[in-house]
């Protein structure tokens, strides 16, 4: 990691994450989220990302869209470190959540995840019962509290609370695809990230499972900041407020999503939002 | 002619394989059982072995199987779990760790009455272990290791990725991802390999023959200090003996021998439906 200019000393307190979680409409604290600076990423020699800069707005719905292989997934995990767990993973460049350096050398990955959420393309249950599923995490940091009330609170927040309250005990792979992957939300929600990075969420479902899905993420708007990486641009178009384009690895365009769709200023962007080759 | 139809050539072909194998293994059952089923009483499970055929056991030799069942496991389970942990989670991949796992495979290969010659050395006497059960059991420990290494890391390495990276996603340590979820996932492979691998060395008689297995004990082993004897070691001593009874006490210990490995194999099973069952 190329040291940019960080705060030194310490990561974000410990009540930021959750203060910014249970904070309701507009952002009040100033600047963006996240940031990234002139970030690539490497694997062994093939480059997944260049260069690229953006800002992620508090309390905001982004997407980033672009054909598969683009580097959607790469920029995502960026935001939560999870690229370093691949062998030979390279990264450059700065990354920034409230203002601090993600990639100092004082930064603990562990605590990085435990603020930035992610839920995957495939829905990943473990193999256990609903209820230690959504507890795994809270566990995990070692949450102190009514375990009972989270549980209940984030599969309400998943919309899932209904259809599992009768039997918490059951096991998660049970579930229907859809459900599982409302599981998953709910167990990222649980350790009461400030952002969530979603990869994909729906690309696995069917429309009706997608439809309630996107129901969610939108209801999460303005308590969370939510990165959704997505190959379904109707759905970009309906969720986000911005959208980013990666194409191969770079940052093409990054704007308002209405401006983005409908008056874009890259020819590269017009021709894959509209479908059209170059 | 109609097996023919359904199966075609080479189905056939493999078919008779498939019933020639499974003949040999009836014929071998059959003739052990012919020879050995009269030894088979009560008495004969818990008597000592002695110079009148009608009175000779394998008791203390039962006993002796047992001990070094629960040594050897209780040795090469956690130092084989933890090696091939080791090697699939937190070895970085370099050519250090390539060669280890290569050493560990290759380990394999070695014949058992190395292992033997080995123990003699290492345990017998730089350690001063003596001729005990400890001495076996340690033997057979290191017997079984590369086995139990290899299942391991493989049944470790079939745990989807999509599973660590949840588990990571939430904030979990690299343990608590070990712990909780890797571990888990990996335990009925892990303990598959692990039963095949003991099975296997408890019918091992050449490293403990090595090592000095007592042909003569008359009481049963109660400590890890106490003399080696095993079923295998006593089955070969009698066969070495000139008159046929002891011939018919051979087969009797043989067919309990298949009896002690069958329970074991079908308690792992069990365990193994058991642990399916939280993990599926």
């Amino acid at each position: 990691m190329t040291g940019k200019a960080s705060s030194p000393g310490k990561a974000p307190g410990p009540t930021s994450a959750s203060a910014a979680a249970k904070a309701s409409g507009p952002p009040k604290a100033p600047g963006p989220v996240l940031s990234a600076e002139g970030l690539s990423v490497s694997f062994g020699k093939r480059t997944a990302l260049s260069n690229v800069t953006l800002e992620i707005p508090r309390g905001r719905i982004v997407s980033v869209i672009g054909p598969s292989g683009c580097g959607k997934t790469t920029l995502l995990r960026c935001f939560n470190r999870m690229n370093e767990l691949a062998q030979g993973a390279r990264t450059t460049g700065a990354v920034r959540f409230e203002g601090f350096d993600l990639y100092a050398a004082q930064v603990d990955p562990v605590e990085v995840r435990r603020r930035i959420g992610m839920v995957f393309q495939k829905p990943t249950p473990f193999p256990a019962s609903v209820f230690d599923n959504v507890a795994f995490g809270p566990r995990a940091s070692g949450f102190d509290g009514d375990l009972h009330a989270l549980v209940e609170e984030v599969l309400s927040a998943a919309g899932l609370w209904p259809e599992v309250a009768g039997d918490l005990d059951a096991p998660a792979l049970g579930l229907s695809a859809g459900q599982q992957q409302r599981l998953c939300i709910a167990r990222t929600l649980a350790v009461k990230p400030s952002v969530l990075l979603m990869d994909e969420p729906t690309s696995a479902l069917d429309p009706t499972a997608t439809a309630r899905i996107e129901t969610l993420v939108h209801s999460l708007k303005g308590a969370y900041t939510v990165v959704i990486a997505t190959h379904d641009l109707q759905q970009a178009a309906r969720l986000s407020d911005m959208t980013a384009y990666l194409d191969g690895g770079e940052l093409v365009e990054y704007g308002l999503t209405e401006t983005l769709f409908t008056n874009p200023h890259d020819e590269r962007t017009e021709s894959y939002v509209t479908g059209r080759p170059a | 002619m109609k097996f023919f139809r359904r199966h075609g050539k080479a189905g056939t072909a493999c078919g008779v394989g498939a019933w020639t194998a499974a003949a040999g293994l009836a014929l071998l059952v059959g003739a052990l059982t012919a020879r050995g089923w009269g030894a088979l009483d009560p008495a004969f499970f818990v008597s000592p072995p002695s110079r009148d055929p009608s009175r000779a056991g394998i008791g203390p030799a039962l006993a002796g199987t047992l001990w070094l069942a629960l040594l050897t496991i209780s040795f090469a389970l956690p130092v084989g779990v933890g090696a091939a942990v080791y090697l699939e989670e937190y070895a970085p991949r370099n050519r250090w760790s390539a060669l280890a796992e290569s050493v560990a495979a290759s380990m394999a290969a070695v014949p058992s009455v190395v292992y033997g010659v080995a123990g003699l050395a290492v345990f017998v006497r730089a350690m001063g272990a003596e001729r005990s059960v400890l001495a076996g059991g340690l033997t057979l420990a290191m017997l079984a290791l590369p086995a139990v290494v290899a299942t391991s890391q493989e049944a470790i390495r079939s745990v989807p990725e999509g599973l660590r990276h949840a588990a990571y996603g939430l904030g979990a340590t690299r343990w608590q991802v070990l712990r909780h979820q890797v571990l888990p996932a990996a335990a009925p492979g892990v303990a598959t390999g692990a039963c095949l691998a003991f099975t296997r060395t408890m019918g091992e008689a050449a490293p403990l023959l090595v090592i000095g297995a007592a042909s003569f004990v008359t009481f049963a082993p109660t400590a890890p200090g106490d003399p080696l004897v095993s079923l295998p070691t006593r089955i070969f001593a009698w066969t070495a003996h000139s008159q046929p009874e002891f011939g018919a006490l051979a087969a009797g210990a043989a067919i309990a021998l298949l009896l002690l490995l069958l329970a074991a194999n079908l308690a792992v099973l069990a365990l193994r439906r058991r642990m399916r069952g939280a993990h599926p």
